[in-house]
């Protein structure tokens, strides 16, 4: 009845070279199928967690369990785990840049399904269908680099989905993006989340989590978990998200009176 | 180009522009060049629609046949046919000829020129400036080393404006050059655009804050300190490159889906190139005496 | 330094092209080991740096600004072999793309800035630098380095111009390709460099190298492990048993005749040499010194000895930079710096 969760992470701790903390003893566990927001401020460590889901960074104390297998370096460099893990799990990077270093969005979106071994037919099988739910089929044959922001964040989301995983990654995947894109993203997020798929969406935009997350987690700058429920709970508790930076007291004027309220910005809110 | 949309055609002084206004210019000149090439490449003319393989293998037919070449009148052929084709290409041959006299022009003649002295080639005086004199053989020693730079960046500067670098790659990779190798190039090209316009950006913005010109010391103080910069960029970006590539499955190897076509016209173009060089070849052995 | 098509004739330019592939195919293969898979972004990135670098203006002495190569400083980050790649994809991006540098002279460019300078560059600072350098002793290092490594560079590049009116020629003498005799090219070139391009690259370096150790000390130690030099003592060392070779060359070195000499070939001795070829007195005229008998024993004491004098001169160099250190209170350990990736 209880099928196996997806992540365990249990005492996860993280250094950076220069030996200060970037994650401080973690639990967690995430199962199948859960749309997970991870929120907290520039510095909590929320990126380095999700890198750390995705086997590109390994903790320095403690273990995480992927899929029922402890994820170390070591085996990720098995032919055959890696192949698995890789093709499991999606990571969208919060630079699409960064993600895009293929010729043409024609090589990125192959790059992955080759890497996997696939067959050439599957694999041209595979960018059509992708290109076309994206609707990216128009600019294949371009160099990324002379795309506009909003085709490079398609492209690069879609060099992930022609690898068919089951858990998505996203790195602060609204930011750069102009409004319309944002709102297209929510609505390929709602697709995923009726399809089945394990999203983990690591952001400081709190609307995502209101929009279409099942779950909240909140970093605090002491890099630790400090809320950890569903988003309307995590949400109501203002004084908690004031102390980990994520929103903020302002004081503005809306029309011809001024008042100050807690809030974040992402948030659209009106007044009577 | 974005980041010079807003500057207006400074007027023509003659104050000699800053060393941060000179970088980014000569730097954002290089973007345009890279990034222009796409509408360029988008034209229906002759050169555009060649197999980027054949191309390649173009630039290197008359690079070496140029290098044959001992004719000035020979070694003019070879410009005035790239020019042509430039002009079949839909290119405009003035900008064309331009930036072939330019690119091979001023570095090159300011190499030769000593060469038309008589104290490198003894002979006929044409013309004496007091102790230095420039003789005849001398002149057209000196003219026809010019003359050899520009017809070999002739056929090299047609081919790179008619052809997309994405295509240029692939070519790469249809003639067996390995995978890895066109990887990086390819990456190498993307990378190169983006620390250039971060280079632009900080020069522009040193340039608006700049009220004098600053000692030379100084100056070079902010650019080795930008320069440090870049690299320390260029490694965090390999670093991030990297984590991206592992994350889609990446193990060492760059596998490529790669399927280009000859046509028809590719090779009627490839044997005629080829009898065009010889002709030119021949042409010179009768024309110039050794 | 990047020659054009043109100036080098069929013989030599296809003979650096070819000589260049055995070369790739070794630093191919030696970075691949050492970088693995990280091999390929690397690299992009080091040639995108390097290509970047030489657009650099960096300003020398009044208004004057000159353009770095930058190989010795890619070799000290990434070493020589990497540094190879790097600036070798960079040379011909810039060649094919920007018509800099011609496409028959790939190989020459690429010979002598992406082969001769890493690799003078990156032993010469090891050299000078020693095992576990300071700051300043690491920036000093690299500031000769790069000098000489350009020096280097450029002499090949004049060897490579002055062979042409030798290697080509028509019947009347006339030279097809590059016009300058040895005699002028070789000096031309290294003069230009060692007063001017070298001091460029030298002061690029040093700029870099400073403000690396600077912002991030940790980049300089990303060469891999290096090897100890024994091997290169070693080469040294067989180098200067060779050298009793020159005995077997009859008559005297182009160029370098004494007055006498002079006299014997031209017919008479110009003035001025005839007054300064008496000026200085060598300790060991001829490599033969006098107590010496046999010609080859001559030899190989002259090399001994001036062997020993240029090594001395550059370990007293050494031994007094780290002195200069010792004396100074031992550097702080780094502070914390903050996280280099945010999250």
């Amino acid at each position: 009845m209880t099928a196996t969760p997806e992540y365990v992470l249990a005492g996860v701790r993280h250094e950076y070279r220069s030996g200060s903390a970037a994650l401080a003893g973690i639990d967690l566990t995430i199962e199948s199928g859960e749309h997970v927001v991870i929120a907290g401020a520039n510095g909590s460590g929320k990126s380095t967690l999700l890198k750390m889901l995705d086997g590109l960074v390994f903790p320095s104390a403690g273990t995480i369990t992927a899929f029922g297998r402890t994820l170390t370096e070591d085996a990720l460099e098995e032919p055959a785990f890696r192949r698995e893990f890789r093709s499991r799990v999606g990571f969208v990077f919060q630079d699409a840049d960064v993600q895009l270093f293929c010729n043409t969005a024609f090589d990125e979106l192959a790059f992955g399904p080759l890497q996997l071994g696939l067959a050439e037919q599957a694999v041209r099988e595979r960018i059509a269908s992708v290109a076309e739910q994206l609707r990216i089929t128009p600019i294949l044959d371009r160099a990324p680099y002379t795309l506009s922001g909003g085709e490079k964040k398609r492209v690069a989301i879609a060099s992930v989905l022609t690898m068919q995983p089951h858990v998505l990654l996203l790195d602060e995947p609204t930011n750069a993006l102009d409004p319309r894109s944002q709102v297209w993203l929510l609505d390929v997020l709602s697709e995923w989340k009726q399809a089945g798929n394990t999203v983990v969406i690591a952001t400081h935009d709190l609307s995502i989590a209101a929009e279409s997350a099942d779950r909240m987690i909140v970093l605090s700058e002491e890099h630790g978990v400090c809320a950890d429920g569903t988003p309307g709970d995590v949400l109501s508790q203002r004084d908690l998200l004031l102390s980990v930076n994520l929103i903020h007291e302002h004081a503005h004027r809306h029309g011809g009176a001024a008042h100050e309220h807690p809030h974040g910005h992402g948030e659209l809110h009106t007044h009577a | 180009m974005p980041a010079l949309a807003h500057i207006a055609e400074p007027r023509r002084t003659t104050r000699r522009r800053s060393l941060a206004r000179r970088t980014a210019d000569a730097v954002g000149h290089a973007v345009t060049e890279v990034l222009d090439n796409d509408e360029i490449a988008s034209r229906p003319g002759l050169m555009q629609k060649l197999d980027a393989r054949v191309k390649l293998a173009t630039i290197l037919l008359f690079a070496v046949a140029a290098s044959f070449a001992h004719s000035l009148w020979v070694l003019l052929g070879f410009v005035a046919l790239a020019s042509g084709l430039a002009a079949a290409s839909r290119l405009s041959v003035v900008s064309f000829s331009r930036k072939v006299w330019a690119s091979a022009g001023f570095f090159a003649l300011l190499l030769s020129l000593p060469a038309a002295t008589a104290w490198i080639t003894p002979g006929e005086v044409l013309v004496a400036f007091g102790p230095l004199s420039i003789t005849k053989p001398g002149l057209y020693i000196a003219v026809r080393l010019v003359a050899r730079v520009a017809a070999g960046a002739g056929i090299g500067l047609l081919v790179v404006w008619t052809t997309r670098w994405t295509d240029l790659l692939h070519a790469l990779t249809a003639l067996h050059v390995p995978d890895l190798v066109v990887a990086t190039l390819a990456m190498t090209q993307k990378q190169i655009v983006t620390l250039l316009r971060t280079v632009e950006n900080t020069h522009l913005a040193r340039e608006s804050r700049m009220l004098t010109a600053g000692s030379a010391a100084e100056n070079r103080g902010w650019v080795t300190e930008r320069m440090a910069f870049v690299a320390r960029k260029s490694m965090k970006t390999a670093d991030d490159v990297y984590d991206a590539m592992l994350a889609r499955g990446y193990a060492g190897a760059m596998p490529s889906l790669v399927r280009l076509r000859t046509t028809t016209r590719d090779w009627a173009w490839l044997v005629a190139s080829t009898l065009t060089c010889a002709a030119l070849l021949g042409a010179d052995k009768v024309v110039f005496s050794r | 330094m990047h020659i054009p098509d043109g100036y080098l004739g069929p013989q030599t330019y296809a003979v650096l092209d070819v000589a260049m592939i055995p070369i790739w195919a070794v630093a191919a293969s030696r970075v691949k080991k050492t970088l693995k898979a990280k091999q390929v972004p690397l690299m992009a990135l080091g040639a995108a740096f390097s290509f970047v670098i030489m657009m650099f203006n960096v300003p020398v002495i009044g208004g004057s600004t000159g353009h770095a190569v930058g190989a010795t400083l890619i070799a000290i980050i990434l070493g020589p072999w990497a540094a190879c790649i790097s600036v070798s994809i960079a040379l011909v991006i810039q060649a094919l793309l920007f018509g800099d540098g011609g496409i028959t002279a790939i190989g020459a460019n690429v010979f002598n800035m992406a082969f001769v300078m890493p690799f003078v560059g990156y032993y010469l600072f090891r050299l000078i630098a020693g095992d576990s350098p300071t700051t300043r002793r690491t920036i000093v290092a690299s500031g000769i380095a790069a000098y000489v490594s350009i020096v280097a560079g450029s002499i090949f590049a004049g060897v490579e111009f002055g062979l042409q009116p030798l290697l080509a020629h028509t019947a009347a003498g006339r030279p097809l390709y590059a016009p300058y005799p040895l005699s002028v090219a070789v000096p031309t070139m290294a003069v230009e460099h060692l007063l001017f391009f070298g001091w460029v690259e030298a002061l690029a370096t040093v700029g870099i190298v400073s403000a690396l150790v600077k912002q991030d000390s940790e980049m300089l130690a990303m060469r891999p492990a290096a090897k100890p030099l024994r091997w290169l003592w070693a080469a040294f060392g067989i180098l200067v048993l060779l050298t009793p070779i020159g005995v077997l060359a009859p008559g005297t070195a182009w160029g370098e005749w004494g007055a006498a000499e002079l006299g014997a070939r031209l017919g008479f001795v110009p003035a001025g040499l005839g007054d300064l070829g008496s000026a200085w007195t060598a300790a060991v005229p001829g490599y033969a010194p006098a107590f010496i008998k046999s010609p080859t024993l001559g030899y190989l004491f002259a090399a001994v000895l001036g062997s020993a004098l240029v090594i001395g001169v550059s370990w007293a160099v050494a031994k007094l930079l780290a002195r200069g250190e010792n004396s100074r209170p031992p550097k702080d350990a780094r502070p914390p710096t903050s996280p280099t990736t945010p999250s």
